[in-house]
């Protein structure tokens, strides 16, 4: 796109696989029985020869089919997953969002899990002493809630514990992958608002979502991902559009959603 | 909880049979201990992984850090547990020489050696989940295997080879030198519990090195 603006995250050639267990060859009985006639691993490629920029301060949307490798191309910028082959560079911090509430520990109350999450994802103690308040007033739990187990919470106000770590030390890269879904309105009002405040600091946010309307208020540029591949890379706008049109099923169900 | 059980019903059910073992309560005691340790310990560390799969799958970690935490955890309750252990051991009639101090070496090559182990088996647990299944149920084998109830000179002299070939032999022979006997652990004997401590953590890190790569793709 523009030449001047720094390159943030850069793949090339990028192919990551998963192994995966095609007979069903999961235990150690079954591993002894077949063992020299069938192979237990095979290896599925999901992100094949894929081709990706992200340049500095941008926001990048990435849509696509269930299954496309969305989740494995986040996956693999956050480091999670190695490439098979090709090559990754990826500068800066990346502060990841899975899916919802992922790391929290059920039974833990929710302060135990800011610490604890907050040290896995690489905040020192004092950085994290002066996080503590504004996490805790950002995921807007009561001093009664932030006591509880979290196994105790409902999904929303999981997530937006989780959102509150994950964007509390301003990561240098923000990988939101569809875990705001489940926050009520205000929460992601107020999610929107930081996302924008992360921007204009500077930060990289690469954002996975259904949601179009979601899309198009957070993102510069989108990308349509299909069969592992980027099919399609552009405007926001048109990228949505063509979301739109290509995930329309042939027959669709009668309408409950409209 | 679970030693004081143990140590009432080998005490009832053996003391007499054993007739012949001195301080027989202190005698499975300190074989009791180490058996615990191994026990719990490698249950821990296999587990570990595939416990925080949520977690690896989400943040970028080290994967060892698991299983190493689990490790260290265990020693720590290890030495709470030395607390009760060691009044217990007195009152069964342990000398305190300065023998004992030699516990925390031992102590370091037996934690070195339960986490090579556990980590190759904690590696392959993320593939084939039964490992831990397949591994309690092992359990029972290799402790009647090792003499804790029992001396190793009840055993025929033919068959002193294969009881010999339990690691764990070695380290509860270290053990009881240790607290039992106040002596110090012969050189032969210091020998084998070095080669036994660090072959195995080498060859855990190996396994665990050449297998984590698709780990991800198992969680």
């Amino acid at each position: 796109m523009e030449a001047n603006k720094e390159i943030i995250i850069e793949a090339k050639g990028l192919s990551v696989s998963f192994l995966i267990q095609r007979h069903g060859i999961n235990n150690i009985k079954d591993f002894i029985i077949t063992m020299g006639v069938k192979s237990p691993f095979e290896k599925k490629t999901v992100l094949r020869d894929l081709d990706l920029t992200v340049y500095k301060g941008e926001c990048l949307g990435v849509m696509g089919r269930n299954g496309c490798g969305k989740s494995t191309l986040l996956r693999t910028i956050a480091g999670i997953m190695t490439p098979d082959e090709g090559s990754l560079t990826v500068k800066g911090n990346v502060a990841p969002l899975m899916a919802l509430g992922v790391g929290l520990e059920p039974e833990l109350s929710g302060l135990e899990n800011i610490k604890l999450v907050g040290t896995l994802m690489g905040l020192s103690k004092k950085e994290l002493k002066n996080a503590l308040a504004s996490i805790i007033d950002f995921s807007e739990l009561s001093l009664d809630e932030i006591e509880m187990q979290v196994k105790r919470y409902s999904s929303g106000m999981m997530a937006r514990l989780a959102f509150s770590i994950a964007v509390a030390n301003l990561p240098e890269i923000l990988i939101i992958d569809e875990a705001l879904a489940v926050g009520d309105l205000g929460f992601r009002q107020k999610c929107a608002k930081r996302i924008n405040e992360i921007k204009a600091a500077g930060s990289t946010i690469i954002y996975v979502s259904h949601h179009l309307d979601e899309i198009k208020s957070i993102c510069t540029r989108a990308i349509f991902m299909e069969g592992g591949k980027i099919a399609l890379s552009g405007d926001v706008n048109e990228i949505c559009d063509y979301y739109q049109t290509h995930l329309k099923r042939k027959n669709p169900a009668p309408t409950i959603l409209s | 909880m679970n030693p004081l059980i143990y140590l009432i019903i080998f005490t009832f059910v053996f003391g007499n049979v054993f007739s012949e073992i001195d301080r027989y309560p202190l005698y499975a005691l300190t074989g009791l201990i180490c058996w615990i340790f191994f026990s719990t310990t490698s249950i821990q560390v296999i587990e570990s992984i595939i416990n925080s799969s949520g977690v690896l799958k989400s943040i970028n970690i080290p994967t060892i850090a698991f299983p190493l935490s689990a490790q260290l955890a265990s020693l720590i309750s290890l030495f709470l547990s030395m607390v009760p252990f060691i009044i217990m051991m007195m009152l069964f009639g342990m000398k305190i020489g300065w023998e004992t101090l030699l516990f925390f070496p031992i102590l370091l090559l037996f934690s070195c050696f339960t986490f090579g182990v556990s980590l190759i088996l904690s590696s392959f647990n993320v593939y084939f989940r039964d490992m831990q299944l397949a591994w309690s149920s092992f359990m029972p084998a290799i402790f009647y295997a090792t003499p804790i109830a029992y001396t190793s000179s009840l055993i025929p002299e033919k068959f002193l080879w294969l009881i010999k070939l339990n690691p764990l032999y070695h380290f509860v022979g270290a053990f009881r030198d240790v607290f039992y006997f106040n002596q110090v652990p012969s050189l032969q004997m210091t020998g084998i519990l070095v080669v036994l401590g660090i072959l195995p953590l080498l060859a855990g890190l190996f396994i665990f090195n050449r297998l984590e790569k698709g780990f991800v793709s198992q969680y």
